[in-house]
């Protein structure tokens, strides 16, 4: 911890040349996390994972979600920015007729490869209708099977945003 | 018949305290290290919740082990790759056989020895074995037919030469000390006092041999800072690589015997072996009586202060996970509270009116206890140093082995030499 | 000759020429312009085109003025780019911009003169802007939006100038004018999705492409369609191996910047459920699928040294290289070919007009008359197939569907199909090979007027279907040969050596209109 630290090819004094006392010392430094670690298990830095959770920034980009119209059906509009601005081409969409003129396009299908996504967050950059968000907070992506990280328009539009699975 | 049978019993307890000492050891270095590391180490296998701060993970471990698959990839030499991690792990264990763990264990008025095989060459069949060890890691970095397993087993032997030497000559100044090859006599030797006050322990007499000769003996082991067979940044994982399941396990369970191996030896030769420094087997037996109620009473306390600490965090931690492990603590402080009270029962039996036969006992036990003491010691020692040192760079482990261990033994060797024909 | 300055530079122009296209040489790239059209008349109702000439003491719109002796033109000045710019704002006040559901967007002019000269921040709120009719579906394949409408009148010129049909008309006025069908009509004439083409925003949408794909996904391929005897220029749009669209490729000598809506569908053949993805044997009764190396044993034992072939038919939708090809492979093998006649082939006539569409439907029927294969009429056709020994072999048509006797003259004999799709003739042949569709390979179209014209390779060949040039040529050099081409070019000079209407063309450089061989020197390339 206060030790010096020496340059490549720097030379090392005699007594650090016989490295003996070197390693003392250097034990005598692990022995002191030990004993500490010990004595004060609460104080560790780790975080009991599935028990605890990190607070992430309310800007941490997590699990996607679409957002919905009043009426419940999404606010998407199948325009493919979101699929054409991503890096990783993850988003698939199939735009179909919406009944409603006033609305005219919406997407038939809208599906996201999890696994291929890099979280960059430039889909909801591109969204122009704050559609897609990334503000759900969920970042713990586990299943047993690739499929299931293909997640499909209804998955999206019934994402929790409160960081709970 | 007798001989047989306190034989087959003595082996029977080796090897009992080897293999669970050593699922006990990985614990040690997965915890210990995390604890260096400021992690928390593993804590999550668990039967019924009770996890035992991680010592739940070796049996988990050792139950995947047992069911993975056992892949042998193609192009490998069959008989030596089967074979090689069955020879690793049974030189291993061979060394034991003339490490003496205690004095004398007296039945029925017979003094049966507390070693395997009282060689009179102990040292040299140390010295014998310990370089066959090798063996087994060239065969299975050879046979595994890939360049990375061949390397470390390469690395393996070389190393295991250049440090033979200088842990050879290391032993031999200890011989001119000890005057006796054979262990036993080794360890009694060690027992006396010098100038009256001074244990007269390897160590003492021969510093720099047991600085040399623990060198040698990690290099020998291929623990860091000398783990360069299976140096994992460049080799992958060495001369194990191709190896999986139990075949592996072999060979990680002998990595860990050797280490028992090594700190057995490094408390025999120059730690005094089961000697307890100023408390001899005569003053043991003479103060019997004081002695094991004292013992008691510090168990019984021992007992106490451990259930409190459980019960403390029983009540602080109340409903933490909401599953099993909740009940963990409070199961923990009522083991605590049995021992606690299994304790004070023997205090009842009036220890202090211990008749000789057990007080012959209790000094066996004592010393025996005291060489496993030194035994478990040496091996934290081990992963301590693991986990402080970085590893060293090939060129470096050479430059030690050859320019600095090596004069340094014959030098001290030379010494030694002198001052033993003229003192 | 007249000279004029534009931007600071003497130019001389053919007296007549149209400012607007003289800017367009000057600048190397068009005026801003929603209105006029090089194939349309002139109307100048989209005010963007404003250049500044001296001597005149405002602005003028430079598609309706003609280059004079003398002219000084300013495109560049700062008045010019505020001109355009206010107008633009004009035409978006009560554009509804909704660009992310609008199939124009990515080929938009609103979007590409906004992106160059607009970017100003807009006074005008959503909610202030006059509201017009949305999807309205005015025709079979065209698809109106009233509020994104500039009013630029392209499309109701053209259906006045171009197919007559004056369906289109634009009613009321102020900001209330719109684009409408005439009452009780619809945009149903045979050229429709011209307009969708021409109109420069998204008002006008086609149906069929309607949400398919977002144009900036689709990549581009110069190709010719192959629905007609006309050849017209197109360009395959297409993205990851598909299809999705056709759109005219501008060519004065044959389609000028037009096509018929039929040529447009032929797309999906492309893509149909019954395209040949392997080779397929007959065993046991039934068409069954089958690897490369069977087909060629297959091949080779039924149509080879040991078994000479009867009789060769190639249809006149194969390219001039590969008829070429297939005519020496028929001679090679021992057996005289022919082409399918049009007279056997209902499906080959159909509609022509005076406009763009032939009656015959098949895009390359002078290559046949070129390389001296004839087209025997549908009982001809089995009368000959009959007389000749051994098997036969189809290439590209379906003469079990269309020559009346052609089952009876093919019963018992080995069929072999060389095709794109399970049709009749597959269906009952012996052994069928999977061959590429007309957008999946390079090709040589003669059109109607004796015009070579490059088709281009745009998409793969779906599943195991090889290059039809280089199967052939396999073939070849199976039976024997010693005369087979070793890469297109090599095959393209070799046709030409052999056509001598083709003599002193170089096949493998034609010019993006195509050309008349004989007919070079005569200024067939047309004016633009
Ligand atoms: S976060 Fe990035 S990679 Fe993931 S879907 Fe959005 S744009 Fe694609
Ligand atoms: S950018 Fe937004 S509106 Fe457009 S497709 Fe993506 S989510 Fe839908
Ligand atoms: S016409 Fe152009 S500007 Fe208008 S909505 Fe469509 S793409 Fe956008
Ligand atoms: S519909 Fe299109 S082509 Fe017709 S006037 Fe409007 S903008 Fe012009
Ligand atoms: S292009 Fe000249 S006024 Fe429209």
């Amino acid at each position: 911890m206060n030790g010096k630290v020496h340059g490549y090819g720097g030379k090392m004094t005699l007594w650090e040349r016989l490295y003996l006392g070197e390693i003392f010392r250097g034990l005598g430094i692990t022995i002191r996390h030990v004993i500490r670690n010990l004595l004060h298990t609460g104080d560790m830095p780790t975080v009991q994972y599935p028990e605890e959770h990190r607070a992430y920034s309310p800007r941490f980009r997590g699990r996607h979600r679409l957002m919905k119209r009043e009426d419940g059906t999404p606010r998407c509009v199948a325009c493919m920015m979101c699929s054409t601005a991503c890096p990783a081409d993850c988003i698939h969409i199939v735009a179909e007729e919406h009944p409603d003129p006033a609305i005219e396009k919406a997407p038939a299908s809208f599906e996201i490869d999890l696994l291929r996504c890099v979280y960059c967050g430039l889909c909801e950059e591109a969204c122009p209708c704050d559609a897609i968000r990334m503000d759900t907070g969920i970042y713990d992506l586990a299943a047993d099977s690739r499929e299931k990280f293909w997640v499909d328009k209804e998955f999206l539009l019934n994402n929790t945003t409160d960081g709970t699975r | 018949m007798d001989l047989v049978l306190t034989t087959f019993l003595k082996m029977a307890f080796i090897l009992a305290v080897i293999l669970g000492l050593v699922p006990v050891l990985i614990w040690a270095e997965r915890k210990g290290s995390a604890f260096i590391q400021d992690r928390t180490g593993p804590n999550r296998a668990g039967i019924a919740g009770i996890r035992l701060a991680g010592l739940i993970h070796p049996i988990a471990d050792v139950l995947k082990l047992l069911f993975k698959e056992d892949v042998r990839p193609a192009g490998v030499h069959r008989v030596m790759y089967a074979l090689a991690p069955f020879l690793v792990f049974f030189v291993s264990l061979l060394t034991y056989a003339v490490i003496p763990f205690g004095d004398y264990l007296e039945v029925g008025g017979r003094r049966i020895p507390l070693v395997v095989a009282d060689l009179d060459v102990g040292i040299l069949y140390v010295l014998a074995i310990a370089s066959l060890g090798t063996y087994g890691i060239v065969m299975g970095g050879w046979a595994s037919n890939n360049k990375y397993t061949f390397l470390g087993a390469v690395r393996s032997t070389s190393q295991m030469i250049s440090y033979e030497i200088s842990m050879g000559l290391a032993l031999m100044g200890l011989l001119l000390v000890s005057e006796s090859l054979r262990l036993t006599d080794v360890v009694a030797g060690q027992g006396q006092l010098l100038w009256g006050f001074l244990p007269r322990w390897g160590v003492v007499v021969q510093p720099l041999g047991a600085i040399l000769f623990m060198t040698a003996a990690f290099a020998e082991t291929n623990r860091n800072p000398f783990d360069l067979p299976e140096g994992e940044s460049e080799l992958v994982s060495g001369y194990h690589l191709e190896y999986s399941s139990m075949k592996f396990a072999l060979f990680f369970m002998a990595e860990y015997t050797n280490l028992v191996v090594a700190s057995a030896l490094i408390a025999t030769l120059y730690f005094g072996g089961w000697n307890i420094p100023w408390l001899s087997r005569a003053v043991i037996e003479a103060r019997a009586g004081v002695l094991l109620p004292a013992l008691l009473a510090a168990h019984v306390a021992v007992c106490a202060l451990a259930a409190a600490l459980y019960l403390r965090r029983a009540s602080r931690e109340r409903g933490k996970f909401g599953d099993a492990r909740d009940r963990e603590p409070g199961l923990m402080a009522g083991v605590c509270v049995v021992a606690g009270l299994a304790g004070l029962a023997a205090l009842a039996l009036r220890p202090w009116e211990i008749g000789p036969a057990g007080a012959s006992l209790l000094a066996t036990v004592l010393q025996v206890g005291a060489f496993v003491g030194k035994v478990v010691f040496f091996c934290w020692f081990f992963i301590w140093v693991r986990w402080t040192l970085p590893r060293f760079r090939y060129d470096q482990l050479m430059h030690l082995g050859w320019k600095v261990m090596l004069p340094l033994a014959l030098a001290n060797l030379v010494v030694t030499a002198v001052v033993a024909a003229f003192v | 000759m007249v000279k004029v300055t534009i931007d600071g530079t003497e130019l001389e122009f053919a007296a007549g020429t149209s400012l607007f296209d003289a800017c367009r040489t000057a600048r190397g790239e068009a005026l801003p312009h929603f209105c006029y059209h090089p194939d349309l008349s002139v109307a100048g109702v989209c005010r963007l085109c404003q250049v500044e000439v001296e001597g005149m003491p405002k602005l003028t719109i430079a598609c309706n003025t003609t280059v004079r002796e003398g002219m000084v033109v300013h495109t560049r000045s700062e008045k010019v780019r505020r001109a355009a710019q206010q107008i633009l704002e004009m035409h978006l006040i009560n554009h509804p911009v909704d660009c992310p559901i609008c199939d124009q967007a990515g080929e938009c002019g609103l979007q590409d003169q906004y992106m160059t000269y607009g970017l100003y921040e807009s006074e005008v709120g959503k909610s202030d802007k006059v509201h017009k009719a949305k999807v309205q579906v005015i025709g079979p394949r065209v698809v109106l939006d009233k509020e994104r409408c500039v009013l630029c009148s392209r499309c109701v010129r053209f259906c006045d100038e171009v197919t007559r049909t004056g369906e289109l008309g634009i009613f009321n006025r102020g900001d209330r004018a719109e684009i409408g069908v005439a009452p009780g009509r619809q945009l149903d004439n045979a050229y429709s999705l011209n307009t969708v083409d021409i109109c420069p925003v998204g008002a006008l949408t086609s149906l069929d492409f309607r949400f398919k794909k977002r144009v900036w996904l689709l990549r581009s391929t110069p190709s010719l369609c192959h629905g007609c005897a006309t050849g017209c220029s197109v360009r395959v749009d297409h993205e990851a191996g598909t299809v999705y669209r056709l759109k005219p490729r501008r060519n004065p000598a044959v389609n000028g910047a037009w096509m018929c809506d039929e040529g447009r569908d032929t797309y999906r053949e492309l893509h149909a459920d019954t395209r040949l993805r392997e080779p397929l044997l007959r065993r046991d009764g039934a068409l069954r699928p089958a690897t490369w190396p069977e087909a060629w044993a297959t091949l080779a034992a039924a149509a080879g040294p040991a078994a000479p072939l009867g009789f060769a038919v190639v249809s006149p939708r194969q390219s001039l290289e590969e008829i070429a090809l297939f005519a020496h492979l028929a001679a090679v093998l021992g057996a005289p070919a022919a082409g399918v006649s049009g007279g056997a082939r209902e499906a080959d006539r159909g509609e022509g007009d005076d406009l763009l569409r032939s009656a015959d439907r098949a895009p390359n029927r002078a290559a046949l008359a070129w390389l001296g294969l004839d087209e025997p009429a549908g009982a001809d056709l089995a009368a000959r197939v009959r007389a000749a020994r051994g098997a036969v072999l189809v290439y590209g048509a379906d003469p079990a569907a269309d020559a009346p006797g052609w089952r009876e003259a093919v019963a018992g004999r080995t069929v072999i199909h060389l095709g794109t799709h399970r049709n009749a003739t597959a269906e009952s042949a012996d052994i069928v090979i999977p061959l590429g569709a007309w957008a999946e390979k390079d090709g040589l179209l003669v059109n109607r007027q004796g015009r070579v014209q490059a088709s281009r390779r745009a998409i793969a060949r779906p599943g195991l279907a090889q290059e039809d040039w280089r199967f052939l040529a396999d073939w070849l050099a199976a039976a024997g040969a010693t005369e087979f081409p070793a890469s297109l070019p090599d095959l393209r000079r070799w046709v030409a050596g052999r056509v001598p209407a083709l003599a002193g063309v170089d096949l493998n450089a034609l010019p993006p209109e195509g050309l008349v061989p004989g007919a070079v020197a005569a200024g067939a390339g047309g004016e633009r």
